[in-house]
C-alpha cells in the first residue's frame, strides 16, 4: 500500500531510458544493435519495416479491436523493428521474482479455496475475498491435478524512473500474448537475420512445446495418455489469431464449446469417429462462460458439466477457474505479504505502490489528486474501465470520481509512473516511446519463465498506455544468454 | 418427529432435449437437530448419480442424459428424524458479549461473511430500496433475537401473503412494490434486513410439515425461509411469513445467499427451452 506522506514532491521526475544513458550515448548492451543500425542506414532501413509489414500481413497475424459498435475490427499487428534487450544479470532478478510470485500465487488459490488459513491469520481481509467478483464459491474444496491453478501467467512488469523493475499487475486468467512474442521473433529474425550476429539471445520459439509439456504434466491419466484440446469462444474473441496459432503449434485439436460433451464426470470430443476422451482443457474462455451448469446459464460458448468432471478428477482445466481472485487488482496490494506469508521470504520483485479505495484516507487523498493518479476498476483488464489522471478531463475525472464512491471495492489507484522508454522507428525518425514487459510463466513438472516475453508500446507519443486494445504496439524482446 | 418424504418434479419439452446436465439439491440437510435416516433418489430416463457436497453444504446429486428425450422426472424419497421441539432452548450469550461472540465466529469461519456482504436483486442493499420504508434497526442493548423478532414483525406491515404475486425470479423490490409476495420474499426481505445490521443472515429451502390434527393444509410446495447467526444458538431459522421460529415442523433441505443457490434443480440442456413448466408433486407424512 502506498504512504500518503511519502508523495509530497512535485518535481518532475524524467523515466527510464532503456536505450541511452544520462549522456545520450547507448548503453553497453545496445551498443553492437546501434552500430548495426548506423551501418545499415535510413533507406536501407526503412525498406526492412516495409516487408516486414507484408510478412504480418502475409502471416496473418492480427488483432482485434473493441470500439464503441459491437464488432470488433480486426488489424494487423503492430511491430517495431528495433528489439528491445534485457542483459542477462537483470533477467536473472526478473526470472526469480516472477517465479517466487507464481509459486505464492497459487498457494495462495489453493489455500483460498480450501483452508483459507491466510484469512483465518487476519494477513488479507476476509471482506476482499468475499467481496470480489472472481471469487468462485461453486469450485470451493475441489483439487485441481497437482494442486496448480495457475499454469500459465502473464505478469506485466514496468521499471520506474530509477530503472527499478516493478510488477504492474498480475495476469492468471486467460492471459494472451504470447503467440504475438513468438510472431514478433520470428519476423525480426527473418528480416533482420544479421541483428543476432552479435548477440547470444535466448530462444521463445519453444513456448508451445514447454505449454504442451506442463499440459501434459497434470493430465489425470499421466503424461503418456494426455489428449488435449485449446478451446476457444470462438472467431469473434479478439484472441482467436493465438488459439489457433496454440494449437496448431502444439499439434492440438482446437475445440469450441459445442465441439465437446461431459458425460459422467467425463468430457469427450466429438468425432467423425465417435467420441473421445479428454484429459487437459487448456481454455480460452472466461469461467463466467465456462460451464453453463453451475456459472452463467445463458452461456453458449461452454461445456455443461465441465466442472463436475473437474471436480472428480477426470480432466484438468488450465488454468484454473476462480483464479481472478488472485490477480483482483484489489488483492495485488498484499502479494508482497502474500509471498512473506507462504514463502517465508522477502519479495524479489516490488509492487507499485496503490491506494486502496476502501480505506477511507486512501480514498480521501485520492480524490483530492486524480490527476495524478491512474485509477483502475479492480477486475477489468486490457486498459478498460481505467482513468489516467494526466491525460483526463475534468468531466471524466468527475465521473471517476463518482464511481470510486459508490463502489469503492471496485476500484484502486496508483500514482501514475513514468514507464521507461526506448528508440522505436516511427515514420522514418528514431523517437522514444514508453513500454512494458509482459513475461510469460508456464506452471507444470516446475514453473518455467520463458527468457523474453512481450514487450508493449505506447504508439502515441508521451501516452502510458501500452495495451494492445488501446492502440499500442510491440517490440521483440532479447535475453541475452550469460 | 419423523417425517416420510416424496418430491417428484417432471419436465416436459415440446421438443426433445439433448445434453442434459441436471444438478439437484433435494437431499434433506442433516445438522444438530435433523437426522436423514433413508434417502433414495430415481430419475426418468434413468441415469447414474452422483452426489458431491457444495460450498453451502448443500448435498447435491447430479446427473446427465445425452440422448435425446422429451420428458424428466426426478424422483426423491426421504426419511427424516427432526428434533428441534423448543427453538429457545439454548443457553444465551448475554447481549453485552454478542459482537464478540459474532466476531469469533467470522475470525474462526470466514466464510460468513457472505452472509452479510451478499447483495443481489433478491436480497439488495437497503438503500437502493424506496426510502419511505422505515427498515428496523438493531438498537444497541438489544438482544438479537429481539431484533430480528421485531423485523419479522414489521414485515407483516409492508407484505401480504398471497401465493403467485410474485414469481421464482421476481426481485425483492417487485415485492415491496406489490406490497405482497410469497414465503420467498419474505425471507429474502428478512435476510436483508438483518445483513444490515451486519449479521450473518441466510436463505433456506425447505419442507414444511403440519401437525397431524390440524386440518389438511393446502397442497404441499417447498417452503422458504430465514436462517439468522443467533449468538449462542448458531444458525436459527425464521420464518416471516407464518411469524415463528422454526421448530420441528420445518424441514431444511439446502441453504445459501439467496434463492438461486439453494434452488431445488438446475439444469442444463441443448434444445428448444420453451414451455418447460415444471410439475411437482410433493407429499410429506408423518411415521
Amino acid at each position: 500500500m502506498a504512504a500518503i506522506s511519502s508523495d509530497t514532491s512535485q518535481k518532475p521526475r524524467i523515466s527510464y531510458h532503456e536505450f541511452y544513458t544520462d549522456g545520450f550515448i547507448p548503453r553497453e548492451h545496445y551498443r553492437p544493435l546501434w552500430e548495426h543500425i548506423q551501418s545499415v542506414g535510413q533507406n536501407a532501413f526503412e525498406a526492412k519495416v516495409h516487408e516486414s509489414q507484408l510478412a504480418l500481413h502475409a502471416e496473418g497475424v492480427t488483432f482485434t479491436v473493441y470500439g464503441d459498435s459491437d464488432e470488433g475490427i480486426e488489424r494487423i499487428w503492430p511491430f517495431d523493428l528495433i528489439p528491445r534487450i534485457i542483459p542477462a544479470g537483470e533477467w536473472s532478478i526478473i526470472e526469480a521474482g516472477l517465479k517466487q510470485r507464481v509459486r505464492a500465487l497459487n498457494l495462495f488459490l489453493k489455500d483460498i479455496y480450501h483452508d483459507q488459513r491466510i484469512l483465518k491469520d487476519g494477513v488479507v481481509p476476509a471482506e476482499l475475498i468475499y467481496q470480489g467478483k472472481d471469487f468462485r464459491r461453486e469450485i470451493m474444496g475441489i483439487d485441481p491435478p497437482n494442486d496448480i491453478y495457475t499454469h500459465i501467467s502473464g505478469i506485466d512488469i514496468i521499471r520506474d524512473e530509477d530503472g527499478t523493475y516493478l510488477v504492474l499487475e498480475d495476469n492468471l486468467r486467460t492471459p494472451s500474448g504470447v503467440s504475438y512474442m513468438i510472431e514478433n521473433r520470428v519476423i525480426e529474425r527473418r528480416i533482420l537475420p544479421e541483428f543476432f550476429a552479435k548477440y547470444r539471445v535466448r530462444r521463445v520459439e519453444h513456448y508451445p512445446a514447454l505449454l504442451l509439456e506442463a499440459l501434459r504434466a497434470v493430465s489425470p491419466r499421466g503424461k503418456s495418455q494426455a489428449e488435449i484440446v485449446v478451446l476457444t469462444p470462438g472467431i469473434y474473441n479478439s484472441a482467436y489469431f493465438e488459439h489457433t496459432f496454440l494449437a496448431k503449434e502444439m499439434g492440438v485439436e482446437l475445440a469450441e464449446g459445442r465441439d465437446l460433451v461431459a458425460k459422467d464426470d467425463m468430457v469427450y470430443l466429438k468425432t467423425t469417429t465417435g467420441l473421445q476422451r479428454i484429459d487437459v482443457i487448456y481454455r480460452r474462455v472466461d469461467d463466467d462462460f465456462l460451464d453453463p451448469l453451475v456459472f452463467r446459464s445463458d452461456s453458449a460458448l461452454g461445456v455443461a458439466g465441465i466442472i463436475n468432471a473437474w471436480r472428480a478428477g477426470n480432466i484438468a482445466i488450465v488454468n484454473a477457474p476462480g483464479n481472478g481472485i488472485a490477480d483482483d487488482k484489489a488483492v495485488y496490494p498484499y502479494v508482497p505479504d502474500i509471498i512473506r506469508y507462504y514463502l517465508a521470504e522477502a519479495p524479489i520483485l516490488k509492487n507499485v505502490p496503490t491506494y486502496q479505495m476502501t480505506n477511507p484516507e486512501e480514498r480521501a487523498y485520492v480524490l483530492d489528486n486524480l490527476e495524478r493518479m491512474v485509477v483502475k476498476a479492480v477486475s477489468e483488464s486490457g486498459g478498460y474501465g481505467m482513468l489516467m489522471g494526466p491525460a483526463s478531463t475534468p468531466a471524466l475525472r468527475n465521473e471517476f470520481a463518482v464511481k470510486v464512491q459508490e463502489d469503492p471495492r471496485n476500484y484502486i489507484a496508483q500514482p501514475v509512473v513514468q514507464l521507461s522508454r526506448h528508440i522505436c522507428y516511427m515514420n522514418g525518425e528514431l523517437e522514444a516511446r514508453h513500454l512494458d514487459l509482459r513475461p510469460f510463466i508456464i506452471y507444470g513438472d516446475d514453473i518455467k519463465v520463458v527468457p523474453g516475453g512481450l514487450t508493449r508500446v505506447a504508439l502515441t507519443k508521451g501516452s502510458l498506455v501500452v495495451n494492445s486494445s488501446q492502440g499500442g504496439g510491440s517490440k521483440d524482446t532479447w535475453v541475452l544468454a550469460e | 418427529m419423523r417425517y416420510f418424504i416424496e418430491h417428484e418434479t417432471v419436465l416436459e419439452y415440446p421438443e426433445a432435449v439433448r445434453e442434459h446436465h441436471v444438478e439437484l439439491r433435494l437431499t434433506p440437510r442433516e445438522d444438530s437437530h435433523q437426522k436423514l435416516i433413508g434417502m433414495e433418489m430415481e430419475t426418468e430416463p434413468s441415469a447414474g448419480l452422483r452426489c458431491y457436497r457444495d460450498y453451502y453444504g448443500n448435498q447435491v446429486t447430479t446427473f446427465n442424459i445425452i440422448q435425446p428425450h422429451r420428458r424428466l422426472v426426478t424422483r426423491m424419497r426421504a426419511e427424516v428424524e427432526n428434533m428441534l421441539e423448543n427453538p429457545f432452548d439454548y443457553p444465551p450469550v448475554p447481549h453485552g458479549d454478542e459482537w464478540e461472540w459474532l466476531r469469533q465466529s467470522l475470525r474462526t469461519t470466514p466464510s460468513l461473511y457472505d452472509y452479510i456482504l451478499s447483495r443481489s436483486p433478491a436480497t439488495p442493499h437497503l438503500g437502493h430500496l424506496d426510502q419511505r420504508f422505515d427498515f428496523p434497526r438493531h438498537e444497541p442493548g438489544r438482544q438479537v433475537l429481539e431484533s430480528v423478532q421485531q423485523a419479522m414483525e414489521w414485515i407483516t406491515t409492508v407484505l401480504k401473503y398471497e401465493a403467485g404475486v410474485t414469481n421464482v425470479h421476481s426481485t425483492l423490490a417487485e415485492a415491496l412494490n406489490a406490497g405482497a409476495g410469497v414465503c420467498q420474499d419474505f425471507a429474502h426481505l428478512l435476510i436483508a434486513i438483518v445483513r444490515s445490521w451486519k449479521i450473518p443472515a441466510r436463505y433456506v429451502m425447505g419442507y414444511l410439515a403440519s401437525r397431524e390434527e390440524e386440518t389438511a393444509p393446502s397442497p404441499p410446495a417447498t417452503h422458504a425461509w430465514a436462517e439468522v447467526l443467533i449468538p449462542g444458538r448458531g444458525w436459527s431459522g425464521f420464518d416471516a411469513t407464518q411469524q415463528i421460529l422454526a421448530n420441528d415442523l420445518f424441514i431444511p433441505v439446502a441453504v445459501g445467499r439467496d434463492y438461486l443457490d439453494a434452488a431445488p434443480q438446475r439444469g442444463s440442456f441443448k434444445g428448444d427451452a420453451a414451455g418447460n413448466n415444471p410439475v411437482i408433486r410433493l407429499s410429506i407424512s408423518q411415521q
